[in-house]
């Protein structure tokens, strides 16, 4: 064999095994998508959205609470975390740049980006869930918060990092202010980034169940009272699965089913955006 | 050394023994620059890279301040004021004293908004009046023909040479004294190029036009003076004609003859 052919060889096996090692870890993840489909689809029907939990074996039950729930929590999170993210990303970029206090506050997001949610859950049970005595959706959406405001930091600062330089010298060139400058043209050329760092920071929240457990808890009826526990998706698919009961673990798949296309979707919807934003 | 002609009409700008030295820098980038600048005409600044052309202009609307740690010296009178006044007013000096970058830099907004947007920040709301001076500005920058039915498209949708005229009108539609030209053309192709030297020189019946050229043919087509600069120094100013023709200095006749450069 020459040293040729054996190039060619080595080369193949090497192209084969890194082919099947990318269908192996794809295959994962339409392996749990088609079982969501497939047990999600058959739990799915109207009374789901028409009825709030019952004890087990009514025939009249469903996840309106735990949906509208998830929804003020991730609703209320996102009113927080987002000006939050967005101003601190705006500070980081447009403030900051690379002064020590910058970088350490880069540094500190990216130790929180991966800090376990659980942790977070427990901070806020400690600071707002044990003082007000009892847990409560503000307590949720905030642990939510915690987790999001990261993720919107970064993007924001990298989006409009990406605005090149000469466009805000050319705005100031004509007399404008600072936040002039900021608001009308760097916000402008990033929005579509910053736009995706939201939805990414949504969806990044929208399945948290840890950080919800010590806060928001959980509550088999419909309620909007922020000041009370308050049911959303993720426990009540823990509880609904962890059950013994057959209509409930039915329950649970359709959670589960639900919030995976909530979020896919904002996913999807998000890098759209983004790939929109480049192609112009 | 340096030769500098005495200037017998009215100046816009009056450089004085001008320092400029960047954050860090050890020494200063330029150097005792004395220079006056005509009013109405057309003077061009040309030099190697890195002779401080650039930094001089950058420093006519104090676009240094924008960096942190940078450092004026001297006097640049404006107005009747010095500029390089730490309580200058540089909001103000800078609907003054415009300026045009080498690349074009549409904002993301539609092309009215582009033009409109010097005259809002001034506080002009009043539909007409926007109107008008849109019309205007972009009539006077020889791109009204080419956008007059599309004023509500992205601007970013222009050629690299319409961008840059639109830069123009944005610029020229708050009525500046002084009009600041960073190598203006060299992202451009010929005929885009031409069109904008043919703008220059029809400005600077309205106003007073600096513009950096690393281009000697254009200094020579545009200008009506030409300051020659090296490593920081200003080394001759004079009438473009008589500098390219007799110059006085033989570091000018060197470069303009190409031995370096």
């Amino acid at each position: 064999m020459t040293a040729t052919q054996k190039r060619i060889i080595i080369n193949k096996l090497a192209l084969a095994f890194s082919t099947l090692s990318a269908v192996i870890a794809l295959a994962f993840l339409f392996w749990i998508l088609g079982v969501l489909v497939m047990k999600g689809v058959d739990a799915l029907s109207w009374n789901i959205f028409i009825f709030e939990g019952s004890p087990p074996g009514y025939a009249e039950s469903g996840l309106k609470h735990a949906l509208v729930g998830q929804l003020i929590l991730v609703g209320l999170a996102t009113l927080i975390g987002v000006p939050l993210g967005i101003m601190a990303g705006t500070y980081l970029s447009e403030y900051g740049k690379n002064s020590k206090l910058a970088h350490t506050i880069r540094d500190i997001s990216d130790i929180m980006m991966s800090a376990p949610s659980i942790v977070i859950g427990a901070f806020v049970y400690a600071v707002i869930v044990m003082p007000m005595g009892h847990f409560s959706a503000w307590a949720g959406a905030i642990a939510l918060a915690i987790i999001m405001i990261p993720v919107i930091l970064r993007t924001t600062d990298d989006m409009l990092q990406l605005v090149p330089g000469t466009l805000r010298e050319a705005a100031f060139a004509l007399g404008a202010p600072k936040y002039k400058v900021i608001i009308d043209i760097v916000y402008r050329g990033a929005k579509a980034g910053i736009l995706t760092g939201v939805l990414l920071g949504i969806a990044r929240v929208g399945g948290e169940t840890a950080p919800l457990l010590f806060t928001s808890f959980n509550d088999n009826f419909f309620t909007t009272d922020l000041n009370e526990a308050m049911p959303s998706l993720t426990v009540t698919m823990f509880n609904y699965a962890i059950s013994p009961y057959d209509d409930w673990q039915q329950l649970g798949w359709a959670a589960a089913f639900i919030l995976s296309m909530f979020i896919l979707g904002l996913n999807i919807v998000g890098r759209l955006i983004l790939l929109a934003g480049k192609r112009k | 050394m340096a030769s500098i002609i005495d200037i017998k009409e009215e100046c816009a700008l009056q450089v004085r023994n001008f320092d400029f030295t960047y954050k860090g820098a050890p020494a200063p980038s330029l150097k005792k620059v004395t220079m006056p600048i005509a009013k109405n005409s057309v003077t061009a600044l040309i030099g190697p890279s890195g002779c401080g052309k650039t930094t001089l202009l950058r420093s006519f609307n104090r676009m240094h301040d924008l960096y942190p740690g940078n450092k004026y010296e001297g006097e640049i009178e404006f107005e009747g004021r010095n500029i390089l006044d730490p309580k200058e007013d540089l909001i103000h000096l800078r609907t003054k004293i415009g300026m045009i970058f080498q690349k074009p830099t549409a904002f993301p907004m539609s092309i009215f908004d582009n033009v409109a947007y010097g005259m809002r920040l001034q506080g002009i709301k009043n539909k007409t009046e926007l109107n008008d001076r849109v019309e205007k500005a972009l009539q006077d920058a020889a791109l009204w023909k080419e956008v007059s039915d599309r004023l509500k498209n992205d601007a970013n949708g222009l050629s690299g040479g319409q961008q840059q005229r639109l830069c123009i009108a944005r610029a020229i539609a708050v009525e500046p004294e002084v009009l600041l030209f960073d190598e203006p053309t060299s992202a451009l192709d010929p005929i885009s190029t031409q069109g904008i030297e043919k703008l220059v020189i029809e400005l600077k019946e309205r106003v007073s036009i600096i513009i950096v050229t690393h281009n000697m043919q254009q200094a020579a087509r545009v200008s009506d003076y030409t300051g020659f600069m090296y490593l920081g120094d200003l080394i001759e100013l004079g009438h473009t004609e008589e500098l390219f023709v007799t110059p006085k200095e033989k570091l000018t006749q060197e470069y303009i003859t190409g031995k370096f450069g």
